[in-house]
């Protein structure tokens, strides 16, 4: 037997597993975007694995939210934003865009803050990059040439692959991480706090669930198939949960343990040091680009269809500046706004990026609030209604996010 | 005199001698297939109660909800009002007129005063000065206009041009569609792309079969199989054989293999055999996009029996554009190629052989739909022939086909689901 027929079966079989998870840790990898990366290794490197835990609900409390969404989505063929606004009229539902558009407003800035840091590793100034790069997006995704770029970006985000090689590179204490994310444990500081919420915000926001929401009910997805969309939802939950818990550990056993406390992006970039050695800095820097500006051409777009779409303004790239005044000025808006507030002379770049995720968190209750009660609603789900399981790890969601920000505004006030 | 649903619903209801019974929470109208439906009945809840009073106690709307009588008996429903707050405020409704659909802002309502009080549905307004009436910042916002000297933007509807669509109302839905099924097939198409998905399937089951078939051809790829899931098996394959062959061809290839042969199985024969030899060629390539029907004529003949041949063709009836004639051999070869327009405008005498252009532009059926799409532009065709090795006429690719490859599709199924 020769060598490469030995080796052929075994590429073979990588390949078709590739094939599997392939999709799916391409998306899962994506999700974890710039305000992402910087809130799990800014966890992991100053609680070690003291938000494990919190990552672990949070996830589970995505899967409540997204499937609920994916349901409501399948069962109404509406999206969340068009739902609420048959069901609880024009004043919530301007109140809910209003939250999702300052939500994601920060998220974009964040992907800006994002795009700036990774300049700043190979030593580009913010001043060239993001202005070049929040032009580059605008126009791009205005001519519609955005897909070619698109694969080339996703193809960036695999670097957190990266995480999960380094994680298995230096052998963490597995029974220690297994139980620290098992068994909570609560601080009562304002900066602990504080990242527990972004942790929270990060994985699990508004707009995930309204975006969710929309992509089943335009695939046309019914109530038959839908298991097939849950099991996709699912999947997709956990890989990227993973890679999460995969960052907070890579920074955790590297940084944690060696007292960095992440501040910067190059500090963020050593806990690859295990795997790229000094090459760390470039694979952290190429990856974070990638990411950042993928969700920065996502989500400004995404987000002022989604706003112009309930409203009933004109709306879509198809259309020109003088029909469409509203959607190119509140996309226009977005882009500059956020690219402006990264260009802020001496604001942080890093927590900027995973302190904007706070406010998700925050939000995330009062949205909660219109989708339990838009799912519960017996008129617009039919059968399938939430289970109580359901409704009590949302209620359970909900309240300690709500107990979390009750305790940080008290700690601001006393 | 006007007034808009926004300024009634959740005011406060008072019988004659000034005793309060609840608020108004919602307008209910009948006839609604006219111009000016009538308002029937108001619905008032107190508490927990809701109660139905017919419209002709009601003395005032605006600026207060009055009552004529001091004991109002309770109002009848006959199952066919609309229910203006809960069924039509922020649905989607069809703007007949402008063929797009559009979100209700808010209602407009007249008072009429022949032979005693009426109120009537007049109107939709789908602008944002009706979403300011909502908010309650309508007087801010006019004020705001007029410092800018700008005139408030009038986005008001006559309800005589609006179609109500949902899904869960059949008898509404058939009225609305009299009016739809006249639109273009293109334009019903983006509307169902755009309604909710149950509504749409409903509009799209109650056209007839033509009519879905060219509307099918209008909607995303993406949709159309899910759409087509929808319709009982005989009515797909009935649609599917409407469809030009490349489309229905590129739809059945997104279905599942077993639903694919059954519906190959309930079309006529012809038109599944057409359809299964394009499912054999990728979708992007000649063979993917080139359509079977096309208008061919015998060598040898004159212009005057070209064009006899060609009013007795099935093939040449079936060419949905019949920009070019296709000369063949008695092998289906393709000898050349001659434009309806030179064909009809030259004397009936005239040996096609002399004035068909014999030197064609051909493609292969595995040609990339990309270069074809070049070469389309590049010589200024409006349509293709694609013959295999042996010179023999497979399909024809047409303009409209050719460039769908270097046109983006809508952005929306461009965005990756990243979040």
């Amino acid at each position: 037997m020769t060598l490469t027929q030995r080796v052929r079966p075994i590429v073979l079989r990588i390949l078709f597993l590739l094939g599997i998870i392939g999709p799916g840790l391409i998306t899962a990898s994506a999700g974890n975007d710039a305000p992402g990366i910087a809130t799990y290794s800014m966890a992991g490197s100053f609680y070690g694995y003291g938000l494990l835990w919190v990552l672990l609900w949070a996830a589970l409390g995505a899967v409540v939210l997204l499937e609920m969404a994916a349901r409501m989505g399948a069962v109404t063929g509406k999206g969340l934003t068009e739902l609420i606004r048959e069901r609880f009229g024009v004043r919530v539902t301007v109140f809910i865009m209003v939250s999702l558009v300052l939500a994601n407003l920060g998220t974009t800035t964040a992907q800006f803050a994002g795009i700036a840091a990774s300049a700043e590793l190979f030593g580009v100034t913010r001043y060239l990059v993001v202005p070049v790069a929040a032009f580059a997006v605008w126009f791009l995704v205005l001519r519609g040439s955005y897909e070619r770029v698109e694969k080339v970006l996703l193809s960036l985000t695999l670097y957190a692959v990266a995480y999960i090689i380094t994680v298995f590179l230096v052998r963490p204490p597995w029974g220690e991480v297994l139980q620290r994310t098992i068994v909570p444990t609560v601080r009562l500081e304002p900066d602990y706090l504080l990242a527990l919420l972004a942790t929270v915000g990060t994985t699990v926001t508004p707009w995930s669930c309204a975006y969710m929401q929309a992509s089943v009910a335009d695939k046309g997805v019914t109530g038959v198939e839908y298991p097939y969309t849950r099991l996709d939802v699912l999947l997709g939950l956990v890989l990227s949960s993973l890679v999460a818990a995969f960052i907070v550990i890579s920074a955790a056993v590297t940084l944690f343990a060696n007292g960095i406390r992440v501040e910067t992006a190059k500090q963020a970039a050593l806990a690859l040091a295990p795997l790229a050695g000094p090459w760390a800095r470039q694979l952290f820097g190429i990856g974070l680009f990638g990411a950042s500006l993928l969700a920065a051409s996502v989500l400004p777009l995404a987000t002022t269809y989604a706003v112009c779409e309930v409203f009933g303004w004109e709306r879509g790239i198809n259309h020109t500046a003088d029909e469409a005044p509203i959607f190119y000025g509140l996309y226009t808006s977005l882009i500059v706004l956020s690219s402006i507030v990264v260009l802020i002379p001496g604001i942080p770049l890093f927590p900027l990026m995973w302190l904007s995720q706070v406010l998700n968190a925050i939000l995330l209750p009062l949205v909660m609030a219109f989708m339990l009660r838009l799912a519960n609603d017996t008129g617009i789900m039919k059968k399938w209604r939430n289970s109580r399981l359901t409704n009590v790890l949302a209620a359970v969601l909900a309240a300690v996010i709500t107990l979390a920000t009750a305790a940080l505004l008290a700690e601001a006030l006393f | 005199m006007t007034t808009y649903l926004s300024h009634i619903l959740g005011k406060p209801v008072w019988d004659e001698e000034g005793q309060r019974l609840g608020r108004c929470v919602d307008l209910l109208a009948a006839e609604v297939e006219t111009g000016f439906p009538s308002i029937q009945a108001i619905a008032v809840k107190d508490g927990r109660e809701t109660r139905l009073i017919a419209a002709e106690f009601v003395a005032w709307l605006t600026p207060s909800i009055i009552l004529n009588t001091s004991d109002p008996p309770a109002y009848e429903p006959r199952g066919d009002e609309l229910w203006l707050a809960r069924q039509v405020l922020d649905r989607q409704i069809v703007d007949t007129e402008g063929r797009r659909l559009v979100r209700v802002n808010d209602l407009q309502l007249t008072r009429i005063s022949i032979n005693g009080i009426h109120f009537r549905l007049a109107g939709v307004d789908v602008g944002t000065l009706g979403l300011l009436r909502r908010l309650g910042v309508e007087g801010l916002a006019a004020t705001v206009l007029k410092i800018l000297h700008r005139q408030p933007p009038e986005a008001v509807i006559p309800w005589r041009d609006v179609a109500p669509l949902q899904a869960d109302e059949p008898i509404r839905l058939r009225v609305s569609l009299e009016k739809i099924s006249e639109f273009h097939p293109a334009d019903i198409a983006d509307i169902i792309e755009e309604l909710d998905r149950p509504t749409g399937q409903a509009l799209l089951q109650t056209l007839d079969t033509e009519t879905i078939a060219d509307t099918m051809q209008e909607i995303e790829p993406e949709l159309q199989a899910s759409m087509l899931r929808t319709l009982p098996p005989e009515r797909a394959a009935d649609v599917l054989e409407e469809m030009d062959p490349d489309d229905a061809a590129d739809l059945l290839a997104d279905l599942t293999p077993t639903r694919r042969a059954k519906l190959l199985e309930l079309m006529e024969d012809e038109d599944a055999t057409d359809v299964q030899k394009l499912l054999t060629y990728p979708e992007d390539t000649a063979g993917g996009i080139m359509t079977t029907e096309f208008a061919t004529i015998p060598s040898g003949l004159t212009v005057g029996q070209a064009l006899d041949y060609l009013r007795q063709s099935e093939a040449a009836h079936e060419d949905e554009a019949l920009f070019y004639v296709y000369v063949l051999d008695k092998m289906q070869k393709l000898q050349g190629v001659i434009a309806l327009r030179e064909l009809v405008l030259s004397a009936p005498h005239v040996a096609v052989q002399d004035i068909m252009e014999a030197d064609v532009i051909t493609v292969d059926p595995l040609r990339p739909q990309k270069e074809i799409a070049h070469l389309v532009a590049k010589y200024n065709l409006l349509a293709v022939p694609v013959v295999d090795a042996q010179d023999v006429m497979q399909g024809i690719v047409t303009v409209d086909d050719a460039i769908d490859a270097i046109i983006p599709t809508a952005w929306k199924k461009r965005l990756p689901r990243v979040f």
